[in-house]
């Protein structure tokens, strides 16, 4: 059965300042998937997520969105990128995640509240809207990043390393409230991480990413997570196992250099 | 305090209510813009504006000095070329920031040394009225044009209503312009109409007061609301409220002192920033304490 197209590339050549990174990407993003983005550190991950949320403009090829209605992003940056200059406090940043339904000029009504307050009780955080967002742990800020991203009733999350400097415990809590999410609201959800074994075990579609080697790959988790695919781009001799159903990828020790 | 001096002070009601009115409207609307620019981090614009102001005045002045362009010298109003230049100054910062492909600091200070080097050469060739360079650097405002008396509060007046019908769109692209740009906000459009209000407000008020009290009127009393609460609507309020009390202050005691009252209003307002580090330091302790 064919879902509704949400995100499609024809043929992108991703970059910026007309410097090319990767060309030839051909990507269709279907309504209910879960997409990882993998790749090395600086091989274009970010790149590619901001050309298909439209930040950086394609250095060619056509980015589609929506097959018969504007899409509505709900997007989820790193926490890092906030200023903590700012005194913002929760229930006010998770606002600014409506702001897509309220336009310029306009203030935030009751309604919009109304939907605030329940974006941080899907997030489990609704004891903290009223803390300033900088004195939030990172675990806090994450759900309140989700949260700011569901407030805006979106079609689709997108996630740019949303465990990133977590440990085990904190991963795993984001990783299973997303899951929930996902599941709950029917959300199609595009995650950028480095984790192969979080998005092993939580995608059903994977891109793999690298400007260096010129590699992309794009489709179902279990062909594109190939151990050839992912020796070349990361540099090591990369090996995926199936234990109790699950994929688990790691490294050899004393993998070779690039 | 000397009740006689506060007496005198009262009874000369006619001499400093015009120019306590401008300050503490001016005190006002620096207090609340001045907060943006403590938070979107280029606190040196409000000092490159206030220098370009001065600029746009020392030229009006010494082109009317010309006996060549008298004519056209009689018609440059020095108010209007501070307001133009202020203007095309901040248009320019919004638009092109990333011109010289070098940090906005680096293209800040150039704005602001080129700027000041210039008013100092300027003020340097006028052969009369020389004595209004010194206070458009660093501020009489004991007595102030009849005329800034309407239009400083109307100035104020109009800066206010754009503010409070976009505010949450200024707060929205200072805080997080890419989701802002994701969401087809118009970010480029707000961040030019915001450092617009940020340019003209300075421009008018620097030729009442000054440049260096403008700037310290834009910097200290939102670094100060800044240590004294974590609400961001707080923040405003406070900053509003010690720029009035730092203006007013600060007339007041360059009128008893017989002080420079730009220099008397910038301490007052530094005065205030002193406090509010204070008492930061002391909450913290006290709330140490308590655990």
């Amino acid at each position: 059965m064919n879902l509704p197209l949400l995100i499609s590339l024809e043929n992108v050549t991703i970059g910026y300042d007309r410097k090319e990174l990767i060309d030839s990407i051909n990507l269709s993003i279907e309504k209910g998937q879960f997409w990882g983005i993998v790749g090395p550190n600086g091989g274009g991950k970010t790149t590619l997520l901001k050309t298909i949320l439209g930040l950086i403009p394609p250095v060619s090829g056509k980015v589609n969105h929506g097959e018969d209605k504007p899409l509505t992003f709900g997007y989820v940056p790193q926490r890092e990128k906030f200023d903590h200059i700012f005194p913002i406090s929760v229930s006010e940043f998770v606002a600014m995640g409506r702001y897509i339904r309220i336009p310029v000029g306009r203030g935030v009504k009751k309604e919009d509240w109304k939907v605030v307050m329940d974006s941080l009780e899907r997030v489990e955080i609704p004891h903290l809207k009223n803390r300033p967002f900088r004195s939030l742990s990172g675990g806090e800020k994450q759900r309140s990043l989700i949260a700011h991203a569901l407030a805006g009733e979106p079609d689709i999350l997108i996630l740019d390393e949303p465990t990133a400097s977590m440990d085990i415990k904190g991963e795993t809590a984001i990783m299973e409230l997303l899951g929930r999410i996902k599941e709950k609201d029917e959300l199609t959800v595009l995650m950028v991480s480095h984790f192969l074994n979080t998005v092993a075990r939580f995608a059903d579609h994977v891109a793999v990413v690298d400007k260096d080697s010129g590699i992309f790959g794009a489709g179902i988790k279990e062909e594109v997570f190939k151990g050839e695919t992912l020796s070349s781009i990361f540099g090591l001799d990369v090996t995926i196992e199936h234990v109790a159903g699950k994929m688990r990828i790691y490294a050899a020790v004393g993998g070779r250099d690039k | 305090m000397d009740t006689s001096s506060f007496g005198e002070f009262i009874g000369s009601y006619f001499l400093w209510r015009d120019p306590m009115i401008v300050g503490a409207v001016s005190g006002a609307i620096c207090g609340f813009l001045g907060v943006y620019v403590v938070l979107r981090r280029i606190v040196f614009v409000g000092a490159m504006l206030s220098q370009v102001s001065s600029f746009g005045v020392a030229l009006a002045f010494y082109i009317g000095g010309f006996s060549a362009f008298s004519s056209l010298g009689s018609m440059i109003d020095p108010f209007a070329l501070s307001l133009i230049m202020t203007a095309l100054a901040a248009l320019f910062f919004a638009l092109k920031k990333d011109f010289f492909r070098i940090s906005q600091e680096g293209a800040i200070g150039f704005g602001y040394l080129l700027a000041s080097g210039a008013v100092v050469i300027i003020g340097n060739l006028i052969t009369h009225e020389a004595h209004d360079i010194a206070d458009i650097l660093f501020g009489s405002a004991v007595v102030v044009d009849p005329k800034e008396v309407y239009i400083v509060p109307t100035v104020a007046f109009f800066c206010i209503l754009i503010h409070s019908i976009f505010f949450k769109d200024f707060i929205f692209v200072s805080f997080d312009p890419e989701t802002a740009q994701l969401f087809k906000y118009p970010v480029r459009v707000l961040n030019t109409v915001l450092l617009l209000t940020v340019g003209i407000v300075i421009a008018i008020t620097t030729r009442a007061l000054g440049a260096l009290p403008v700037f310290g009127l834009t910097v200290l009393p939102p670094l100060t609301a800044l240590f004294l609460t974590e609400k961001l609507k707080l923040v405003f309020m406070l900053s509003v409220l010690i720029g009035v009390l730092s203006a007013m202050l600060g007339y007041y005691f360059s009128f008893i002192l017989s002080l420079p009252t730009g220099a008397s209003i910038t301490t007052c307002a530094s005065l205030f920033f002193v406090l509010g580090i204070v008492w930061r330091e002391v909450r913290i302790l006290t709330i140490g304490l308590a655990r």
